[in-house]
């Protein structure tokens, strides 16, 4: 057989294995979407779960397959139960999209239980079938694939028989189709909900367990990779729609497959994020549905919870930023002013987030992008044609704020959850360009040997030294954010954040005030991320990644949204806390998924209120 | 029988947010009746649907229904008591098929036989709706879907079926079989509880029928001596008498 | 020529035509008020002569301009100004910036076409714009004083907390700080009580008698009657009638619109095509 025909083949099989997968995690959130208007974040790591399961079963006690498959079902149908309990149903009368933020706390919080019971390293999940390959037309397929094909198809055979045949089937799909008609049907919701939940988890975790089998491998990260690519596949179905989740799947993971055959497979994720954002421009109601609005209602709101923020005296500001500076006068433990020294870095990152999700009401949780972005640029000027630190800074924020802005525009036209899986997506398309475009940024190995911040030619690099560099910067970027949303454009940005509609009928230009809004927020970002390049000497694509975008949110979100002082509190008191309590550190991100989570449930508007 | 009404709001007080909706109403609807609640725009009767059904709860006063306090319950357990829903603009279940949404209408009843029975008479009072089974219930025209909502109403085997604006966006064809189909509903035993804008229809096939505006009942009374009120008409065409 | 010219303007949802085929002309100096039962295609008018919505078909011009493809914020920057029917505050901004916002079209130096000079010029404030600021937040002042004692003393209170008909107040007061050519009503008195409307009833007549253009959608006619030069009724997205206040309240379509047929016409039953089986 000819070689182009045989790659094609086998393309085409490797995409139609991997695509069952993502209809298998698709087909779960399309589920949770239908009856509780949640994007659901923690679908990852329910997959990921799942994989983990399989794999101590399996691999660790020699379970047959059949018993992996049920412990699978048993534990991700209880995980889901409990996520449609703290990510949702408590929510119930909370802020449209805090249910979203939970579960991306709720996603941490899983990912680092697993992390800290089975380390972070990959575990090899070794085959347990036989390796025979069955021979079809001139290529084969092997005993996994037909596995995995069969499971796709019963899955969707048994959840049609549910759908259609079952009380719980009737009763999911009209609390999917219409809520309150459904409950003047007597259906409950609630626990409507709740099977539904558990349903999705089962399918996502016998999805992990596979992809698990399939790579032979299971690793505490494949949840969040995972979850977007069951969102993408899902979006390219339309929101909520079953059958069409199931075709996105296979159409995802076949169109992933021919581009990793033509480009290479690092190319496979950055596939995915360009189909994810295309699909949200131009079709955000999926291929079979031409429409081009997306659909309106729940998806509005931003996430502020209103409060009077609390008045900090000037005299008291000013306290505080002279003791701030001198701080190391008195306290030379260098362990501590770097920690300090963190905190001020990502104070800027809280502030940028708090300005464009605050004020503005635009939720970006794809922040990570901006930092990458001054960093690399900073990082390139530096190495590449010797521009001397104060220079390269200002550029890194600058090329930010004009690149981040431009990739953010087509998103302008979305609101709230859009605007929120969009920045995501950006994100992470950011990242995989970095992995991608070797030439520039030598990929994976990321940049060394960067020059360390520097002051009129003179380097800075001893711990005090670096820690006030940092503070100046921090405290000029609260200054230049505090006369920003003082101003006519602040009150600008505060009502297209109430109202957009009644915004734009008085006069308000969309785009522009959102561009101003992330142009500012990038900027103040790209001069976090580039500082930290020059401090830490090198990055590689994964220095500034999804939990740091997240990080920052939950700091804005602990300091009140849209307060600037607040913002810096959150942020020092995130990154204080887990040191004071030593044991805390291993399990960082463990406390901060558990502080998001905690936050939208019982003080969405911070400690210092909103503004 | 009993002197007990079957529905009875009494003294309730309704808000959204900030605005009363409600104040002070009084409704008594007797077994077997039919009674429209009539009102111009904005009166607060489909807040009334919504309140008999727990989907709103009042902030002062009580809803009975058959002798028992509903107004702090939630809306499956109201129907489970026997109340049918008939909602505005019908909420067809427009992805399922015709019977699924007849069925979706006993949802809450476990007599699998009886159920079974229901849906044979529906079929024989709905010809039309028979034709068109295995369709979905979205492509249905408006009068069909209004048919169809009534039929899921009556699966769930209701002492008292809540119709919000049957008659609105129908054909004046269908606006009469509709009415006709309510007289037949209310005669073979089932109490109807009706929100009405088309006053001069409603007041032909109602026994009493009660006029909202701004949220106070402004006047109550037999059908008969409503239909001839000149008071009516200024009740929807402006109110405050000028 | 007319102020606001709609030439067969139509809208469609899903099929649904929620206005089909209206045409209106209002005069400066004109009011206008429109009338029709729920559902009658009003607001969904509002929306269009506004540019919160786009029509399926059909022309508008202002000021013999056509206002057809632009956006919202454009058709606001033309003289445009609009009340909501649910109000529509800017719930967590204080009152004074509420109306402040309402001033953005009028803004100069604040406002320089240039991206980068605007986000400068909110860093370091020109003198010329903290004139601008100031001049605008005494015309603010005024104009919530104009509302008595409702609004003044809460002039630094979140918009959130005030009652529904301040809300009412507070968002007429934001749609005159854009010194509107033309002024577009949606029910401005919903919710209020009998003095409440009195008095609502009262100011408009106050901007009426300063030559205002005003469009109005209302529900009581009695405020209609004593505002209008001409009332326009809407039914099923159609205009039915369209006259002088009392030969409206006369007409028969209009009752007919609000209260139901008293019969059905023979000849329709006759015709009626969808399914005259159905009823066994």
């Amino acid at each position: 057989m000819d070689s182009f025909l045989r790659v094609f083949f086998d393309q085409t099989i490797n995409g139609l294995v991997i695509g069952n997968i993502y209809a298998l995690i698709a087909v779960g959130l399309a589920i949770i979407f239908g009856v509780g208007n949640l994007i659901n974040f923690a679908h990852g790591s329910v997959y990921m779960i799942g994989g983990y399961v399989g794999w101590v079963c399996v691999t660790r006690y020699g379970l047959p397959l059949p018993v992996a498959f049920a412990a699978v079902a048993v534990v991700c149908g209880v995980i889901g139960v409990l996520i449609e309990r703290f990510g949702l149903r408590s929510l119930q009368n909370a802020a449209r999209i805090s249910p979203l933020l939970a579960t991306i706390g709720i996603s941490f919080i899983l990912d680092q239980l697993v992390q800290i019971i089975f380390t972070p390293d990959p575990q090899s999940f070794p085959n347990p079938l036989p390796s025979t390959r069955i021979p079809i037309g001139g290529g084969s397929i092997g005993t996994l694939d037909v596995l995995i094909a069969v499971t796709g198809l019963s899955a969707a055979a048994i959840l049609y028989v549910i759908l259609r045949y079952t009380r719980l089937g009737w009763a999911l799909r009209a609390t999917a189709q219409d809520r309150e008609a459904a409950l003047q049907m007597g259906v409950d919701v609630n626990a409507t909900n709740r099977w539904a939940f558990a349903l999705a988890a089962i399918l996502g975790g016998i999805a992990g367990m596979l992809v698990g089998m399939y790579f032979q491998t299971v690793y505490p990260t494949m949840s969040f990779q995972a979850g977007l690519k069951g969102f993408t596949a899902n979006l390219i179905g339309g929101l909520g729609n079953i059958p069409g989740a199931l075709v996105g799947g296979l159409v995802l993971g076949v169109v992933e497959s021919y581009g990793v055959a033509v480009l290479g497979p690092s190319y496979r994720n950055l596939f995915t994020f360009v189909i994810l954002i295309g699909m949200l421009i131009f079709r955000p109601n999926g291929l079979f549905n031409p429409r081009r609005q997306p659909p309106p209602e729940p998806l509005t709101g931003t996430f502020i919870a209103y409060r009077k923020p609390v008045r900090v005296p000037r005299w008291a500001v000013i306290t505080a930023a002279g003791v701030a500076l001198a701080l190391p006068l008195f306290m030379r433990d260098p362990y501590l002013l770097q920690v300090l020294t963190n905190a001020w870095l990502m104070g800027m990152v809280a502030l940028s987030i708090t300005l464009v999700t605050g004020t503005a009401g635009q939720m970006s949780l794809g922040q990570a992008g901006f930092l990458a972005i001054g960093a690399y640029t900073s990082a390139l000027l530096a190495l590449r044609l010797g521009w001397p630190f104060e220079l390269t800074l200002l550029a890194g924020g600058v090329l930010s704020a004009g690149l981040g802005t431009l990739l953010v525009l087509p998103a302008f036209r979305l609101r709230a959850h859009y605007v929120a899986i969009a920045t995501i997506g950006i994100g992470e398309i950011v990242s995989q360009i970095i992995l991608n475009w070797d030439s520039l940024t030598q990929g994976p190995l990321g940049l060394t040997r960067i020059p360390p911040p520097s002051i009129l030619g003179v380097d800075v690099f001893m711990p005090r030294e670096v820690y006030w560099y940092s503070l100046a910067l921090l405290l000029l970027a609260a200054l230049f954010q505090w006369r920003l949303v003082r101003s006519s454009l602040g009150r600008v940005w505060r009502a297209l954040r109430e109202d957009e509609v009644a915004a734009q009928a008085y006069g308000i230009n969309l785009y522009r005030y959102k561009a101003l809004a992330f142009a500012s927020s990038a900027f103040i970002a790209g001069l976090s991320g580039a500082f930290t390049a020059h401090m830490y000497t090198y990055i590689n694509n994964e220095t500034f990644n999804n939990s740091t975008s997240i990080l920052g949110l939950t700091m804005a979100i602990l300091g009140g949204m849209g307060n600037i002082i607040g913002a810096i509190v959150g942020a020092l008191s995130l990154t204080i806390l887990p040191e004071l309590f030593r044991g805390l550190v291993d399990y960082r991100y463990l406390f901060y998924g558990l502080v998001l989570v905690l936050l939208i449930r019982f003080r969405p508007q911070g400690l210092m209120g909103t503004e | 029988m009993t002197t007990q009404p079957l529905l009875e709001l009494q003294h309730v007080d309704t808000y959204y947010g900030p605005v009363q909706v409600h104040f002070d109403l009084n409704v008594r609807v007797l077994h077997g009746e039919i009674v429209c609640l009539l009102g111009g725009n904005a009166s607060g009767k489909s807040t009334t649907m919504k309140l008999i059904l727990g989907l709103v709860k009042p902030r002062a006063g009580h809803v009975f229904f058959n002798g028992v306090e509903i107004s702090g319950m939630a809306t499956p357990q109201i129907i489970r008591l026997g109340m049918g829903s008939v909602p505005e603009a019908r909420r067809i279940f427009s992805n399922m098929t015709v019977r699924e949404n007849l069925l979706m209408g006993a949802y809450h009843r476990r007599d699998r036989q009886a159920v079974n029975d229901d849906y044979e008479r529906m079929l024989a009072l709905f010809p039309r709706l028979k034709e068109r089974l295995g369709q979905r219930g979205g492509v249905l025209s408006g009068g069909e879907q209004q048919m169809l909502a009534i039929g899921r109403a009556l699966m769930g085997r209701p002492r008292m079926i809540c119709m919000d604006e049957p008659t609105m966006g129908l054909s004046p064809a269908f606006v009469e079989r509709v009415l006709e189909l309510i007289q037949t509903i209310n005669q073979q035993g089932t109490t109807i509880f009706m929100v009405e804008q088309n006053a001069n229809l409603a007041l032909q096939i109602a026994h009493r029928g009660y006029v909202l505006q701004n949220g106070h009942i402004v006047l109550e009374g037999a059908a008969a001596e409503l239909l001839d009120s000149r008071a009516i008409q200024d009740a929807y065409l402006g109110g405050q008498g000028t | 020529m007319a102020l606001l010219e709609v030439e067969q303007i139509s809208r469609y949802f899903d099929g649904v035509r929620a206005v089909d085929g209206v045409s209106l002309a209002v005069n400066e100096g004109e009011f206008l008020s429109i009338i029709g039962p729920n559902g009658a295609g009003k607001t969904t008018l509002f929306n269009l002569i506004t540019g919160t919505d786009q029509p399926t078909q059909g022309a508008i011009r202002f000021d013999g301009r056509s206002l057809v493809g632009l956006r919202p914020d454009q058709f606001a920057g033309r003289g445009i100004a609009r009340t909501f029917q649910h109000g529509r505050v800017f719930g967590n901004l204080s009152v004074l910036d509420n109306v402040l916002v309402g001033a953005h079209t009028r803004r100069k130096a604040s406002r320089p076409r240039n991206l980068a000079l605007e986000l400068a010029g909110a860093l370091v404030r020109s003198r010329e714009a903290r004139a601008e600021e100031a001049q605008l937040q005494a015309e603010a002042e005024a104009i919530i004083a104009r509302f008595g004692e409702r609004l003044t003393p809460r002039l630094h209170e979140a918009a959130s907390s005030l009652s529904y008909a301040n809300r009412r107040r507070l968002e007429l007061a934001r749609a005159l700080a854009l010194h509107p050519r033309l002024l577009l009503l949606d029910e401005p008195t919903a919710g209020m009580n009998l003095t409440e409307t009195a008095e609502m009833l009262e100011f408009i007549r106050q901007l009426k008698a300063q030559g205002l253009t005003i469009l109005l959608i209302e529900h009581k006619l009695p405020l209609v009657m004593a505002l209008s030069d001409r009332v326009m009724v809407m039914d099923n997205g159609e205009k039915i009638a369209e006259g002088a206040p009392e030969a409206i309240r006369n007409n028969p379509r209009v009752i007919e619109a609000y209260l139901g047929q008293k019969q059905p016409r023979p000849e329709q039953t006759v015709e009626a095509t969808d399914g005259s089986a159905v009823a066994g």
